[in-house]
């Protein structure tokens, strides 16, 4: 059920906790010197005086403006409303076929979940390469999984224009091939929304996001800017990045409140930590890849290793593959990936530790770490790529 | 003294909540332009 996913309706907000929670109020400009956001509401427009303001106006779903993407039957997956209008759409027709259009991680969860109906799925993007950030070896572990799953990946396809065909609809490529489809999903990245910000004057980020310092204010001290709309400091690069993910937002959140309380505030650092799930795949990452290193003027050495998921011999095992990135000058560790069926999704968090310490490689591969047979092989596989990625450094 | 948060998600209801829990004085409104507050992706 999708209202399961509402953690806390806006009545307990209002009832509970004295919060005032005004739904279908659309913020639409802010006047820093009278300090009043203005917008329209179910009552007209609205003018609403603040002491402190803080934006957490999320990201955006990036939507195409080619012929064709407006048709019914032509989705995005952000909100619920976006997932109600789709199950919906699903309950609406017969719907035996899905193009998704982008390779993400939202794009692949989506993947899986039509497979389950055994609606199907074809999976179209214009580069050449499936998730462009990971290493390929293990590239090619996840596209062999969505391939098993009978999901159909077409890479360097250019949506040129969709259009109707009968009840369904045709995406054409830029280079003439055409996939017909009762429903286009369309998952190509997000956008911070900082438009409002930005027409208030204040400074923009990476990406556009919202610039902001460690205790999350912007430009304008009396406004603050919280989640997927705001920027964050690389712990690895020590630049700004925008890494638009859920800790960070509740994190920030939490650190916009107590800064606007009075209590002592420094946000961290992110280091990208990301895992997401395609099938029984697992897939994660922390740091930096090895052209975001280059990128970021370190001189990258990269390893990559498979090991078992499990003791030698221990039933049921699987592949765990890892691939780390390194700096030559410094011997640091710079970042890692991982794929497998278990193991996975954990297992990176001691990578993102590790770059929080900002270790070298060397130190890495003198951690400590948990072993019994269910769990692993006596050297873990991160060790085992850290104790190899040393011999390159 | 009034906190108005734009956005009533992940980021700002978190901040909503905990402001709410250091301070109980404090004037907090929350503008959201859909239905929905603090749903988890
Ligand atoms: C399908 C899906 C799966 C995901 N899975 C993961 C995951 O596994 N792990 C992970 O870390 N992250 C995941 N994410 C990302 C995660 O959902 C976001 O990082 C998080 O929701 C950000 O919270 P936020 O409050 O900053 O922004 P949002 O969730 O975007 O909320 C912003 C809110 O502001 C409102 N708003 C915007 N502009 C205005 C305005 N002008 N006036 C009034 N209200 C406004 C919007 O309606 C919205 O409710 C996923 C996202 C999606 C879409």
């Amino acid at each position: 059920m999708i209202d399961d996913l509402v953690v806390r309706q806006a009545d307990v907000f209002r009832n509970k906790m004295g919060i005032e929670v005004l739904t279908d109020h659309r913020a639409e400009g802010i006047d820093r010197v009278g300090r009043v956001v203005t917008g329209k509401g179910p009552q007209g427009v609205f003018a609403i005086p603040y002491d402190h303001l803080l934006v957490a106006t999320g990201a955006t779903p990036i939507m195409p403006r080619q012929p064709g993407w407006d048709r019914p039957g032509v989705m995005v997956l952000k909100s619920l409303d976006d997932g109600r209008r789709i199950k919906a759409f699903l309950a609406s027709r017969p719907v035996r076929s899905v193009v998704i259009v982008g390779m993400g991680y939202i794009g692949m969860e989506m993947a899986e979940a039509l497979r389950a109906q055994d609606i199907a799925v074809a999976m179209v993007k214009p580069r050449p390469a499936l998730l462009p950030w990971l290493a390929s070896e293990l590239v090619e572990t996840v596209s062999a999984t969505l391939e098993k799953a009978g999901v159909a990946i077409h890479t360097g396809f250019d949506v040129a224009q969709i259009v109707d065909d009968g009840d369904r609809l045709q995406v054409m490529a830029a280079a003439g091939a055409s996939l017909t489809a009762d429903m286009v999903l369309v998952a190509v990245g997000v956008r911070p929304n900082s438009d409002l910000a930005a027409a208030a004057g204040l400074a923009l980020g990476p990406d556009r996001s919202i610039a902001i310092d460690a205790q999350t204010r912007t430009s304008d001290p009396a406004i603050r800017a919280a989640g997927d709309c705001a920027d964050a400091f690389h712990a690895v690069t020590g630049q700004r990045t925008w890494i638009p993910l859920a800790l960070r937002a509740n994190r920030t959140g939490w650190a916009a409140a107590d800064d606007v309380c009075g209590k002592p505030v420094t946000l961290p650092a992110v280091v990208g930590s990301a895992v997401f799930k395609v099938f029984e795949l697992g897939v994660a990452r922390t740091g930096l890849t090895a052209k975001e290193a280059a990128d970021a003027g370190f001189e990258p050495a990269t390893v990559t290793i498979h090991t078992a998921s499990r003791a030698h011999a221990h039933p049921g095992a699987s592949r765990i593959q890892v691939h780390l990135v390194g700096d030559k000058g410094s011997g640091r560790l710079l970042g890692a990936q991982m794929v497998g069926r278990e193991g996975v999704a954990h297992r990176i968090n001691t990578a993102a530790a590790a770059l929080h310490a900002q270790m070298t490689v060397e130190q890495f591969s003198q951690m400590d770490m948990a072993y019994a047979p269910p769990y692993g092989p006596a050297w873990d596989p991160l060790l085992v790529a850290a104790n190899q990625l040393i011999k390159t450094l | 003294m009034r906190f108005v948060i734009i956005g009533g998600d992940a980021a700002g209801m978190s901040a909503a909540s905990r402001a709410r829990r250091s301070d109980p004085e404090l004037e907090i409104t929350v503008l959201e332009q859909t239905q929905d507050v603090s749903y988890s992706a």
